[in-house]
């Protein structure tokens, strides 16, 4: 294996290969998800991996993990070599995964779940508590979070990063040495990236081998020490971070170089839409009057659990109004998502898996669900009128595959969050709600969906965007609302754009960002 | 096979691979009913008369009816555990107004109508809690079960006669061999098949079985859906109890005893999934046959009752065993 020593001849001792792939195929009902894929990781190193949706990322991990038998080609983990892995015999050469969706148990505490599988015995075979909770200790304070975490804690009441945190530890109590860690950022607020960083360094520096997974080419430039560029199920190349930079990333991501991802502000603002005055929502949202017009983007920006979501999902009909009013064509708004989507006001909501599509019904049945009113007539719908709508959604939003029998669940999350806008882009809205439009997706996938935007925009429709993305918010909207605790604490326009501004009225600090809120949701008094 | 820049189009499948793997457990339990079938016509010779095989037919539309229903509910995730107490209830009243308007045949039109509308009545009833309370389907089901065996106790304890005679066409009634009852079983399969199919609200059953918050931000009215289904399930089960009345020919306290639970396993036999959003009602209609045709192989083979239960307990235990995929990552 030491012959691939060539890409870092520069130490002296090379650190040992943990896991290295070679030449491997895997194929599903003639799709090609991986072809000839070469990877290798090495102790004490992060090594990411980057491409688009449907690059066959998740399917190299799934081979890693045993979840996955690969068609051909060879893994060798620590000096062995295998056809293919099962999950059992994965875990036992020690890879442990991190995955996006964490896989804790909510009711259990934080020493039940890092001690799962094989929680210590004491006398007579039962569980020793104590030295459970000891060993999850010790497992906590490696990652230097001993101090803010308490073993005895459930689950549930730990913030996500702290969660994150936990899912890492459990991994270790397996003795896994090859980590990985599938966009592990994706689901942080901004403020505990840091953390996690922390985490990740500290893991290193004890010569764990780490396969870090962002679509955030920034991240992987601040973290990784090698990148592994996948397009098409190919390996496109295997880079020292530190001769690379983004332009070249994305050029190999996507096979073209993205000069702007954000198309143009074209669309002239037309007469009011919708505007709220004094609303309240639930006890989280208060006080809170904004107004949309045609063919503008009104961005919403805030952190976590400062009430972007909440209001979002107000104006579909959705929480309990506590005071206040929504006026939408001059009239009271629709209090019900189906008499939104009826009036043309439709929400695209975050967590495309829990709130936007069905996962195990086929791309067809999603993307003509909020559209039975248009497909049937006296009650009955009518296949052929079905296949047309479908087929035209496929086409204007560009979903790949382009088949409409296939499972949402066996797609990537970019063709996943396509459906989801294609199917509210079927009904012919008027004001269309984005709640995180382009969490966890690709650039190709993301750039598209802006186009999308911009094309509403274009037609007179109205778009409220909420993003935690300053980027996107700063890209493509025409004004941004900033809210705090629940409220709007800011309102900015074009030319006052700029990340600072917005984090300031965010975080309701002038200097310092840290320190500042405490929890992700509850308000203070 | 990739150039670069553009995305990757590979052949799809080969339609009969899709459709073996989509149709798995129909393919499965239709199997199993060949398979005891043609046991059973080597074993029991008077298994493979005309006469018997309408017979089973005959004998499968009552669990039948039952199941239709239950599977409709269970497609949105839910379960109706009070259609057997249904079935009774309308069973029991129809019999006694029967009795009080002195047998009069000029009553059957009305008092099936009457049975219906009951048995509507209390569907909605199941809907409107499940949908208001939010408390699980199971337990609301189960509770007006209970109250409702307590009315049926209060109704009679005995069997009720006066049944008029022309009502008992409805289970004899026969053109050529074959009673009217199984052809307008068939043709009523066919159609509520259609209407899951094919009709809005049989979509946006799957919908709401799939995931509800999704639905119902997708634009779908869970509620009424849910109440639908609820009330499709009781009326399915009112017809149940008219169809046993003209069977036994006396208003029987013992209605429909049971009928819960064997149409869930014909439900779960047929491969819908008891977490809803999957399935098909020719699964379903699978299940109902091979559960009819066991028992009358059974009674041919002069099976012991006790054994009886033994096997159909195998049956479902084996097929369902063969449901679950080898591995699930």
């Amino acid at each position: 294996m030491t012959e691939q020593t060539s890409l870092s001849t520069a130490s002296s001792t090379v650190p040992p290969v943990l896991l290295s792939l070679n030449g491997i195929f895997k194929t599903f009902g003639g799709i090609h998800a991986l072809s000839g894929v070469t990877f290798d990781l090495r102790a004490g190193e992060v090594h990411a991996l980057v491409g688009e949706n449907g690059a066959g990322k998740s399917t190299l991990i799934k081979v890693i993990t045993g979840a996955y038998t690969p068609d051909a080609g060879v893994i060798e983990i620590g000096g062995e070599r295998f056809a293919g892995l099962d999950p059992e015999l994965a875990r036992s050469l020690g890879v442990g995964a991190v995955y996006q969706e964490f896989n804790l148990l909510p009711e259990l505490s934080v020493a039940e779940n890092i001690l799962l599988a094989k929680p210590p015995l004491g006398r007579f075979g039962l569980i020793d508590t104590a030295e459970r909770a000891r060993q999850a200790v010790q497992l906590l304070e490696r990652l230097g979070a001993a101090g803010q975490i308490d073993p005895y804690q459930l689950v549930k009441n730990l913030t996500v990063g702290e969660q994150q945190i936990v899912e890492i530890a459990k991994a270790l109590a397996l003795r896994a040495h090859i980590l990985i860690m599938d966009e592990p950022s994706a689901v942080l607020p901004s403020r505990d990236l840091d953390r996690l960083f922390a985490v990740i360094r500290t893991l290193r520096a004890e010569g764990h081998g780490i396969i870090y997974i962002s679509h955030r080419l920034n991240e992987i430039f601040e973290l990784a020490d090698r990148v592994t560029v996948l397009k098409d199920g190919h390996t496109m190349a295997t880079a020292q971070v530190a001769e690379t930079n983004t332009p070249d990333l994305v050029k190999l991501m996507v096979g073209r170089s993205l000069t702007d991802l954000y198309p143009p502000h074209d669309a002239a603002r037309g007469d009011v839409l919708l505007e709220t005055r004094g609303l309240n929502v639930e006890d989280t949202v208060f006080d809170v009057s904004l107004k949309v017009h045609r063919g503008e983007v009104l961005g919403l920006a805030g952190l976590g659990g400062s009430g972007r979501t909440t209001v979002c999902r107000a104006l579909v009909g959705l929480g309990r109004i506590r005071g206040g009013s929504v006026t939408y064509l001059d009239k009271p708004a629709p209090r019900s998502p189906a008499a939104a989507a009826h009036e043309g006001i439709v929400l695209i909501p975050e967590d495309r898996k829990a709130y936007g599509l069905i996962l195990n019904q086929t791309m067809r049945f999603n993307l003509s669900l909020p559209n039975l009113d248009h497909l049937q007539h006296f009650g009955v719908l009518y296949p052929n009128e079905e296949r047309d709508a479908v087929k035209q959604a496929i086409t204007d939003i560009q979903i790949r595959p382009a088949a409409p029998e296939i499972t949402a669940e066996n797609l990537s999350g970019g063709n996943q969050q396509k459906i989801v806008v294609g199917k509210w882009l079927l009904t012919h809205p008027k004001l269309v709600i984005f709640d995180e439009p382009t969490r966890g997706i690709d650039v190709g996938a993301k750039a598209e969906i802006y186009m999308r935007i911009r094309e509403l925009t274009r037609q007179g429709v109205g778009v409220i965007m909420a993003s935690s993305e300053l980027p996107e918010l700063i890209g493509m909207s025409d004004r941004i609302l900033v809210f705090h605790e629940g409220r709007i604490v800011g309102e900015l326009s074009r030319e006052q754009f700029s990340e600072e501004a917005i984090m300031q009225l965010a975080t309701a600090t002038k200097a310092d960002g840290a320190g500042g809120t405490p929890s992700t949701a509850a308000p203070s008094a | 096979m990739t150039t670069i820049g553009t995305p990757v189009t590979a052949p799809p499948p080969p339609r009969w691979a899709t459709l073996i793997r989509n149709n798995a457990s129909i393919l499965l339990i239709y199997g199993l009913i060949l398979l005891v079938a043609g046991t059973a016509a080597i074993m029991a010779p008077n298994f493979r008369t005309p006469t018997n095989l309408v017979n089973i037919l005959r004998q499968s539309i009552i669990l039948g009816l039952i199941a239709i229903g239950q599977s409709m509910v269970i497609m949105t995730g839910g379960i109706d555990m009070s259609m057997a107490m249904v079935a009774r209830i309308v069973a029991l009243t129809v019999a006694t107004l029967f009795l009080a308007g002195g047998s009069d045949p000029a009553l059957i039109v009305p008092l099936v109508v009457v049975g219906l509308i009951v048995g509507a009545a209390f569907g909605l009833l199941n809907g409107l809690l499940i949908t208001r309370t939010h408390a699980s389907p199971f337990i609301i089901t189960f509770g007006i079960a209970s109250i409702l065996r307590g009315v049926n106790l209060a109704i009679s304890t005995t069997p009720i006669r006066g049944i008029p005679e022309e009502y008992l066409l409805v289970y004899d009634a026969k053109i050529g061999i074959v009673p009217i009852n199984v052809l307008v079983m068939g043709l009523l399969w066919y159609l509520v098949w259609l209407f899951s199919t094919r009709a809005r609200t049989g979509r946006a059953l799957f919908a709401v079985g799939g995931s509800e918050r999704v639905a119902r931000l997708s634009a779908i009215n869970v509620d009424r859906t849910l109440v639908i289904a609820y009330v499709f399930s009781a009326v399915c089960a009112a017809l149940a109890g008219l169809f046993i009345l003209s069977r036994t020919g006396v208003g029987d306290p013992g209605t429909a005893e049971g009928m819960d639970f064997q149409s869930v396993v014909a439900v779960a036999l047929g491969g819908i999934s008891m977490y809803g959003g999957k399935g098909s009602l020719i699964g379903t209609l699978g299940g109902v046959l091979l559960i009819a045709m066991l028992s009358n192989v059974f009674n041919l083979l002069q099976v012991d009752i006790y054994y009886q239960q033994l096997l159909l307990g195998l049956v479902v235990l084996i097929a369902v065993a063969a449901y679950k995929s080898p591995r699930s990552a």
